[in-house]
């Protein structure tokens, strides 16, 4: 058993506790407050004057999967042609041994969910890791954790060719018209007619049945309006990758209960569908009461740079518990792994991270990261100090 | 004439006045210090304690050419018909108009040079300009003329080569470009002097006949530590001046480079690495940079990471082993000397541009913001 004492301690899913102790076992966080007591047989680690926060969570990520410096033979993303590739699986293009995972443990992002791109309508399934390991498989936090859909801008770019989609509502049609087949073969599993084995439609009715959501790619407000619209038809569970004009809309999105995985955070203005992109996004949409989760979308944003992200959207209105909550709890439990990850709190994964100072100030560094218990990157080993 | 007093004033040249006065009138810096005698007829702003610093200087960016937001419509930062077009000039490309404008008052950058890309060998003119909002690009300008884009690595290759059956297809080939139209220039320029009646006006050498005069420098992109040093090999040889541009890699060789005082621009470290040649884009360089005594800046190439964030990026650099000093020279008076335009913008000194930035925090904290920024003496963006 490890104790970590005298930290200030940032639960997140309680209040902050100054000079704090966290006990640690077989990777898992055993007690955390204030007056606990460390049991004779541990090993003391004294964080005097140090931050622990949990460690971060990332729900759109594309780590291993392309970018880093590798060029186009790792661009592992986007499964083309074909608008519907839904049969793809994420976890099939994922590299452990990608430099992206040890940036993660760098930025301190100890889970992601990792995503298809969304040059397709419908994607493939996403899944949610830890960012140490070996073999993907061993690094699985739960998969799949959703089905990617894209609306707006890139779906029409990948049909360069004579198929559809060329237009927004072609690409609404074709995502109905997919899981209108998953219904129906859905229906002849149930009569017993067994229908040849469709791959893309299994998954289609994984989403139908309620067992992973429809995450979906939209930027434009209205690109989120038909997301919504869609998955209300289709009777759905969904959320809404990158949300970029959310903020136009913020009591719609509310009222709707929509969550919004925002970002990439620190992004340019380089899509028309992007062109609208306001700093204070995420703010406004707390603010209106929509639950927010800040995604690095990496390699768009490059995932090291997460807290400072963090710090802009602090900046930008979101108050500095959201803000954390946002980098932590709140995208566990959109993913659906909040009973492993995402907090402080006895029972959980021994995941966290000991900063220098308070969290988001450019002096607070990330000193260490810790996944179930075990450092996986400090700061003092790292090339070049 | 405009005061502002009570102020924590970094003045650029790394001296820090607290509770100091700076004095502007006529667009420039009459004194700056600590009891200054501030004369009745001047405005005079109370900064309450507030951090004080001189306009920031984004020494590499493509505001005004890369209209944001609007597609290839507003998309003028490469002529990639041909990989050598000095001819052209980043000057007729500037929509002053561009929101981007927006960002680099929002990060409290006030001057900025604005290059053509680095998809051309040689890609044209680089023009030096205040990024307070005018009429017209003209009245935004400098200096018109402050070097020569040029590049090495993938762009070129990518841009021209296998794709489209032209060369560079390799990057000996792209040096071989670059080598062979400077020569030609300084061959030019022996015949033109000599009035030599065979050789007439070529638009292309002509507008390479101020790098090889040595007024203006050669700008190279080059992000990888060989590119750094193929560039370093092609201007020696030439002998014409020559800054490098992103110097990703540099860490690999920074005591190569500050033997020889190449002034090197180190960025976007923010970046995705999107590119093979970007492998290590971090911080690493810019505490290389200052450990060995590199002269470099920092910058976001803008739109590749928002100007708005070129503050944070300081920060970032000064807690990767920079300093906060270092940090904040190299986004000021650094900067200004990367462009060349030290004389008028950088720091706080009188006679200079009366170019500054009221902060609400920290400058070098990513969660401050410009409380107002001035240029020339007006007050050109107010923040929270």
């Amino acid at each position: 058993m490890r104790a970590y004492r005298g930290a200030r301690f940032y639960p997140v899913d309680s209040a902050p506790i100054d000079e704090g102790v966290m006990l640690v076992e077989d990777g898992k966080i055993v007690g955390i407050g204030r007056d606990i007591e460390v049991p004779a047989n541990a090993e003391v680690i004294d964080l005097a004057g140090k931050v622990v926060i949990p460690g971060l969570v990332d729900a759109h990520s594309h780590v291993g999967m392309w970018g880093d410096g590798e060029g186009d033979a790792s661009r592992d993303g986007n499964e083309r042609p074909g608008p519907i590739t839904a049969e793809v699986d994420a976890i099939d293009s994922v590299n452990p041994h990608h430099v992206s995972f040890q940036s993660c443990r760098e930025g301190g992002v100890t889970s992601v969910m990792i995503h298809p791109g969304s040059g397709n309508a419908v994607g493939g399934l996403c899944f949610a890791a830890k960012t140490r390991g070996e073999v993907v498989d061993d690094m699985v936090l739960k998969a799949p954790t959703g089905l990617k859909g894209a609306l707006g801008e890139n779906p029409k770019r990948g049909g360069e060719g004579k198929d559809s989609p060329k237009t927004r509502m072609g690409t609404a049609a074709l995502i109905r018209d997919f899981f209108a087949r998953a219904e129906e073969y859905g229906r002849k599993k149930e009569r017993g007619k067994d229908p040849d084995p469709d791959l893309a439609l299994e998954n289609g009715l994984r989403v139908l049945r309620g067992e992973i959501p429809f995450r979906v790619h939209a930027h434009r407000s209205d690109d989120i309006a038909t997301a919504v619209r869609l998955c209300e038809e289709l009777g759905i569970a969904f959320n809404v990758e990158h949300c970029t004009d959310g903020y136009m809309i913020a009591p719609f999105l509310a009222e709707k209960n929509v969550v919004a995985h925002v970002g990439p955070g620190l992004s340019s203005r380089g899509k028309v569908e992007v062109a609208n992109r306001d700093e204070r996004n995420a703010a406004l949409l707390a603010e209106a009461g929509v639950k927010v989760c800040l995604v690095t979308d990496h390699p768009f944003l490059d995932v090291r740079y997460f807290m400072a992200y963090g710090g802009v959207a602090q900046k930008h209105g979101l108050s500095f518990s959201d803000t954390l909550r946002a980098l932590t709890l709140s995208p566990a439990e959109s993913i659906g792994v909040e009973d492993r990850v995402g907090s402080l709190a006895p029972g959980k994964d021994a995941d966290f991270l000991v900063l220098a100072g308070e969290p988001f100030s450019y002096k607070s560094p990330v000193l260490s990261t810790y996944i179930e218990g075990v450092e996986v990157y400090s700061r003092i080993d790292r090339r070049g100090g | 004439m405009l005061a502002i007093r009570n102020a924590l004033i970094h003045t650029g040249t790394g001296e820090t006045i607290s509770g100091g006065s700076i004095l502007m009138r006529d667009g420039r810096i009459l004194d700056v210090g600590g009891g200054l005698d501030i004369p009745s007829e001047a405005d005079i702003l109370d900064a309450a304690g507030a951090y004080l610093t001189p306009g920031l200087v984004e020494a590499h960016g493509h505001v005004g050419l890369a209209d944001e937001g609007v597609g290839w419509e507003g998309d003028d930062v490469n002529e990639r018909v041909d990989p050598v077009t000095p001819h052209v000039s980043a000057l007729d490309g500037i929509n002053p108009r561009d929101r981007g404008f927006e960002d680099f008052l929002a990060g409290g950058i006030t001057s900025v040079q604005i290059k053509p890309g680095s998809a051309n060998v040689l890609g044209g003119s680089t023009v030096a300009a205040k990024t307070g909002m005018q009429a017209t690009a003209d009245r935004m300008i400098i200096n018109p003329n402050t070097g020569m884009k040029a590049a090495l690595g993938e762009n070129p290759k990518r841009a021209h080569g296998a794709e489209h059956n032209r060369a560079p297809y390799t990057r000996m080939g792209s040096a071989a470009i670059m080598r062979d139209w400077l020569f030609r220039a300084r061959e030019y320029l022996k015949k033109r002097e000599q009035k030599d009646p065979k050789v007439g006006y070529d638009a292309k050498l002509e507008a390479l006949l101020p790098v090889v005069r040595g007024e203006v420098p050669l700008r190279i992109h080059c992000h990888r530590a060989d590119d750094m040093l193929t560039a370093i090999r092609i201007a020696e040889e030439l002998d014409v001046l020559y800054t490098l541009e992103h110097a990703t890699a540099g860490f690999k060789i920074a005591g190569y480079l500050a033997a020889r005082g190449v002034r090197c621009a180190v960025g976007p470290s923010m970046s995705r690495e999107a590119k093979v040649e970007l492998e290590g884009v971090g911080f690493e360089t810019a505490a290389a940079f200052e450990k060995h005594g590199v002269p470099y800046c920092l910058t976001t190439d803008h739109p590749v990471v928002r100007a708005m964030y070129l503050h944070m990026i300081a920060g970032k650099a000064s807690a990767a082993g920079v300093g906060d000093e270092g940090a904040l020279a190299s986004v000021t008076l650094r900067a200004a000397e990367h462009v060349g335009i030290a004389d008028r913008v950088g720091s706080l000194e009188t006679g200079k541009d009366a170019d500054m930035v009221i902060w609400n925090g920290d400058p070098l904290d990513g969660r401050s913001t410009p409380r107002a920024v001035i240029i020339d003496g007006e007050i050109v963006h107010r923040g929270r």
